[in-house]
């Protein structure tokens, strides 16, 4: 086991690099200079070539690089061109709300998608069967922004169930920085009122993100339980005179996690991009909205961070999906 | 080796591998380097005598867009978003009177002399004695050298207002004694531009003997986003990054009472749809910046009344008095009258004001006169005068994305097209993204350019050397056009201490220009605000430092 995480992660050094060579030189190539975008429309010529200066970009492509990658060995991202700080210290802050969204979001989609698409599967062409589905259809067929859009407009504006956009509501102190996600850490210090405003702000932004997955993982649920109830095993097991409890949960189901696990993987990766649209309708200040402002202003210190982190988790997430499968699956050995 | 492993080991594996998940984010903590002040209170904050957290009823929540805000430091500020919130904390020598442009009112400074001293003008500033701090110090002669050396030294975006524009060099900056500030600068600038750059946040005071400890090695200016050294109506308490800014009343404030808003949050908002729904459902006291459509859909809400104010920004279009046929005054006052104004403002939505000058609203030497309007015969008239053939074509830079006043550049730049195409001038847009387009601009290579100028400091220089003076390499350098009158003028206007005849001079240059440079002058944007009912005492003014004082607030 250890050996494969050590594999699966030596790999993925050169996969960073990969990456971090493509973002860099993708990033020389667009005609866009970041030190005239980070300096605005009124400075001077003597000003951004000081700047320039300051930030090394008057150096050859090649020269920059490498000074980056020296920095990288010290677990230094570099200097962001746009916000002036370390982009290890703007990670630090955006990076928490997002993998909070995400797994919340995570949460809904697992919560929600399984159980609608055993129901489905176990109901067949049932009047549930057709709503699962028309939810799935729904779901895959919606844009994200207008799923964010609608449920603003209804839950937030109108009805006023729900608090509006941001991660807490303006007069609330955010908790102690522990982890970065505000639920955990206003609940680490014990602070209540601010773990429910915390959670009241995550729930639609929650939904939004993960509409388009529950409809995935419910298909994908469906489909995979249906499959397995064809089975010669399922029959057996019926014959044997199981409770269909038993037969479902123990058995058909057991035996469908496989694809639903990839599944589940892959849409997690879906959900670390869905949220650069979910963060701009929300208000939520992640990595997603970070990512979208340094693009503009090709700030690519601060690109390359957000690539590199999404590099990383990537390969991550596929590695514990991988883990995962042995846990489930006899047959799957994981060295 | 091929072996199962046990279940324990591997959840010890699968912790492990989550532990290295987390290093992205945990381990990047204790390397960050300012961390947002968690639990510490601010410079000032142990002034807050009321006790306990301020009700709904003293706050203002303010949503506005924050994106471009990079630094609370007054010597490094030169955003919107950073201005505000840094002229609502320090305070200047002096300020201008709002609504009476050009005319100072002293803040810090109880008086100021301007004398003659040789080849040096001489400023000293007398120090109101009941000024002080935050933290209960009085504000000295000292803490205004130290400021302004800092600002220097730090030498960021702002620090040219200083440096360049008010000419201060080490070693002229004088604490007499703790109320006498001295300041010596050359004859060459004007004493009048030097005071306006004064009133600017990058001249404000910050408390040297709090700053000076948490230099660090950046000169405090990472410090100073997380604390807050001043003696204004407000100080610091909390920054979180991309989401607000928290503002508490300073208890101990000098000039007057306490403000009524105990606390102020600066609500980071960039989307135009969360403005309209934080300002309808009131989790907004005062939203800045709204849409031309969210306006419109707010018209008639009783909960609020829309407020408009003028930016100081000017759209105009650049053309390069040396790049044929543009060289010839006549063919750009051609094009100044194909140009249809009311169009355009129309386009706008009522989103801006026709301004035909190259001083906006608000400031001295504005003069109002706006002397054209499409006339297509007299265009040609001009055109076949200048010997300018029908189909003569003409390079058009655009930039990308959204111009003053929320029209698309592409859409204003069409209209131009369109009314040029009237009288017989192709222009052939081409659209680019805002740097590059400045980058061609800055080597004189444009044609037509579209663009927009907001000044650098608040006083009508700030305009008249860009547009005027060839040799400031600005605008008038930019579109190539060197011309002796214009930069006399402008050089005249700006070392004139009398404010009736420095208005005069900028009339003169202002009708100069107008006809003989180059530029299209288009539009003044207005920006639109949503106040709740409940908030009085909210005024916007543009060439203000704070454009909004939150200390005149209150609810009622």
């Amino acid at each position: 086991m250890a050996r494969f995480i050590v594999r699966r992660f030596g790999g993925l050094i050169f996969v960073l690099i990969g990456v971090s060579v493509l973002t860099f030189f993708l990033a020389q190539v667009v005609p866009v200079d970041p030190a005239a975008t980070a300096l605005g429309s009124n400075a001077r010529e003597e000003q951004i070539e000081a700047y320039r200066q300051q930030m090394g970009l008057d150096k050859p492509a090649v020269v920059q690089y490498a000074n980056y990658v020296a920095r990288l060995f010290h677990g230094d991202l570099g200097k962001s061109i746009r916000t002036r700080r370390a982009v290890l210290a703007d990670l630090r802050d955006y990076l928490p709300a997002t993998i909070e969204l995400a797994l919340v979001a995570m949460l809904v989609t697992v919560l929600v998608g399984t159980p609608l698409g055993i129901i489905a599967a176990l109901n067949r062409n049932s009047f549930l069967d057709a709503a699962a589905r028309s939810l799935a259809l729904i779901g895959s067929a919606m844009p994200i922004f207008y799923v964010g859009l609608v449920l603003l407009g209804i839950f937030y504006r109108q009805l006023q169930w729900f608090p509006g956009p941001g991660r807490l509501d303006a007069t609330l102190t955010p908790p102690r920085h522990i982890t970065g996600l505000y639920t955990v850490d206003s609940l680490l210090t014990g602070n209540w009122q601010t773990l429910r405003n915390a959670l009241g702000h995550l729930i639609l932004p929650a939904i939004t993100l993960g509409f388009y997955s529950t409809a995935s993982l419910l298909r994908m649920t469906r489909s995979s339980i249906l499959e397995m109830l064809g089975h010669d095993y399922v029959r057996t097991a019926r014959a044997k005179g199981l409770a269909e409890r038993v037969v479902i949960g123990r058995h058909v189901f057991k035996n469908a996690l496989p694809p639903i696990l990839t599944i589940i993987g892959i849409l997690f990766g879906s959900l670390l991009s869905g949220a650069v649209l979910t963060e701009t309708i929300f208000n939520w200040p992640g990595i997603g909205r970070y990512a979208t402002t340094s693009v503009t202003t090709l700030d690519y210190p601060a690109v390359m961070g957000v690539t590199l982190v999404a590099a990383f988790i990537y390969p991550l997430v596929n590695t514990l999906v991988d883990i995962a499968y042995s846990f489930i699956d006899p047959r799957v050995r994981v060295n | 080796m091929k072996r199962i492993l046990s279940h324990r080991s591997m959840l010890f594996s699968l912790g492990l591998l989550l532990v290295l998940g987390l290093l992205v984010t945990a381990c990047a903590a204790p390397a960050a380097a300012p961390a947002a002040p968690a639990e510490q209170p601010s410079a000032g904050e142990a002034a807050t005598s009321s006790g306990g957290e301020p009700t709904r009823d003293e706050t203002l929540i303010y949503a506005v867009d924050l994106t471009d805000l990079i630094t609370l430091d007054p010597a490094v500020a030169y955003e919107f978003g950073g201005i505000q919130v840094v002229g609502n904390i320090y305070e200047t020598l002096v300020s201008f009177e709002p609504g009476k442009p050009g005319e100072l009112v002293p803040v810090l400074a109880q008086s100021w002399d301007v004398a003659d001293d040789g080849d040096m003008w001489k400023l000293t500033f007398t120090l109101n004695p009941d000024a002080k701090f935050a933290s209960g110090n009085p504000v000295t002669a000292e803490d205004v050298a130290f400021s302004w050396q800092r600002a220097m030294d730090i030498n960021k975006s702002p620090a040219f207002l200083l440096t360049d524009v008010c000419n201060m060099v080490n070693g002229e900056i004088t604490a007499v004694d703790a109320g006498t500030l001295e300041l010596k600068i050359p004859k060459t600038v004007s004493p009048q531009v030097c005071l306006s750059v004064l009133t600017f946040s990058t001249a404000a005071v910050v408390e040297k003997a709090a700053v000076e400890p948490n230099m660090g090695d950046d000169m405090g200016e990472s410090w100073l986003n997380d604390h807050s050294a001043g003696s204004g109506p407000y100080v610091l308490n909390r920054w979180d990054r991309s989401v607000s800014v928290t503002l508490d009343a300073n208890m101990n404030y000098w000039g007057g009472t306490v403000p009524p808003m105990k606390r102020v949050i600066m609500q980071n908002t960039p989307e135009l749809a969360n403005l309209q729904a934080a300002i309808e459902t009131g989790d907004a006291d005062i939203v800045q910046d709204l849409g031309s459509e969210q306006a419109a859909a707010l018209e008639g809400n009783p909960d609020l009344t829309l407020v408009k104010g003028l930016s100081t920004l000017l759209a105009y279009v650049g053309m390069n008095a040396t790049k044929p046929p543009l060289d010839n005054p006549d063919v750009r006052e051609a094009i100044r009258y194909a140009v249809n104004y009311d169009d355009i403002i129309a386009l706008l939505g009522g989103n801006a004001q026709l301004v035909q000058e190259i001083i906006p609203i608000g400031f001295l030497g504005h003069t109002g006169n706006n002397p054209f309007t499409q006339d297509l015969d007299k265009a040609k008239e001009l055109l076949a005068k200048a010997g300018v053939p029908e189909g003569t074509e003409i390079d058009f830079m655009v930039p990308t994305g959204t111009g003053p006043g929320g029209i698309e550049w592409a859409t204003l730049g069409a209209k131009i097209q369109d009314d040029l195409a009237k009288v017989g001038l192709v222009a052939k847009i081409r659209q680019l993204q805002t740097s590059e387009l400045l980058n061609i601009y800055r080597s004189q290579d444009g044609e037509l350019v579209l663009m927009n100028w907001g000044p650098d400091f608040p006083d009508p220089d700030g305009n008249a050397t860009p547009f005027a003076n060839f040799e400031a390499r600005s605008l008038a350098w930019r579109n190539d056009w060197n011309d002796p009158t214009a930069i006399e003028l402008s050089k005249k206007a700006a070392v004139e201490l009398d404010p009736a005849k420095r208005a005069q001079l900028y009339a003169e240059l202002v009708e100069y220009v107008q006809h003989n440079g180059p530029y299209v002058m288009l539009y003044q944007p207005t920006r639109v605000f949503g106040v709740r009912n409940n908030v009085q005492g909210f005024i916007y003014d543009p060439s203000d430092t704070p454009t909004v004082s939150f200390w005149l607030i209150s609810k009622k």
